[in-house]
């Protein structure tokens, strides 16, 4: 079995374990299955795979733990999609994702949250805002040359919220936005 | 971030926002997705430390 890990349109060869496997207009990243029992440590070796071939190319990360027999297999399910996925790498092409989260610590801060999502979402090519414990739970897909003004809008946020507590993590790869529409 | 300790609260988050993309994001493939029982566990668990963690979360000094 091997896995796949992401789709790109870049068929330079990525750094070992990983390798491309052509398909179509597109190309697959794959690599081997992880030995072992899925801890933290192995989720962010996998992630940090993924953030050094983010860094050289745009790519469209595909669900964790999608393994398929051989590379020809591989091929085979990503067959027949080329458009629809070609179409998907061009929506995230060179932006990567940011993950925002705010806590109303007591719940009386509703005005103050809607604002931080909407001033955020005015430095995003896209944003997708999701149900969660938190008042606020999204993710917006940021130009590369936008996350450092993206990161100094959300400090300059929290000070003028001290209500609540704004936690931004990323850049991530476009998990949130990869699924073609 | 949080009471005892502002670099390990961020590090949770970030495994916490990491999972919540492996397991809903990414483009979907067909092929097996093999997810062990113990990866579901451990994001509940994140969540919830998640959760407990922000809400004890005080604002950074300006």
């Amino acid at each position: 079995m091997i896995e796949l890990l992401a789709i790109t349109d870049d068929r330079a060869a990525p750094p070992p374990p990983l390798r491309i496997v052509p398909a179509g207009p597109v190309a697959v990243v794959v690599g081997p299955v992880p030995e072992g029992e899925v801890d933290a440590e192995a989720l962010w070796a996998r992630e940090a795979l993924l953030e050094d071939l983010m860094e050289e190319r745009s790519l469209l990360p595909i669900r964790f733990g999608t393994r398929v027999e051989d590379d020809a297999a591989a091929a085979e399910v990503v067959a027949g999609r080329g458009a629809e996925l070609l179409a998907a790498l061009e929506r995230v092409r060179d932006a990567v994702e940011l993950s925002v989260r705010a806590v109303d610590r007591d719940g009386t801060h509703g005005a103050a949250v809607d604002a931080v999502h909407a001033q955020l979402a005015g430095l995003a090519r896209e944003h997708a805002r999701h149900d969660g414990p938190e008042a606020l739970r999204s993710a917006y897909l940021v130009e590369r040359s936008g996350v450092d003004g993206f990161v100094a809008a959300v400090r300059g946020l929290q000070q003028e919220h001290p209500g609540l507590s704004v936690l931004c993590t990323g850049p991530w790869p476009p998990y949130s936005f990869a699924e073609p529409r | 971030m949080s009471s005892g300790g502002g670099a390990i609260a961020e590090r949770d988050v970030a495994l916490v926002d990491l999972v919540d993309r492996l397991l809903g994001g990414g483009v979907v493939i067909a092929g097996d997705i093999t997810l062990a029982v113990a990866d579901v566990d451990l994001v509940h668990i994140s969540l919830r430390a998640l959760v407990s963690s922000v809400e004890t979360a005080r604002p950074p000094e300006p």
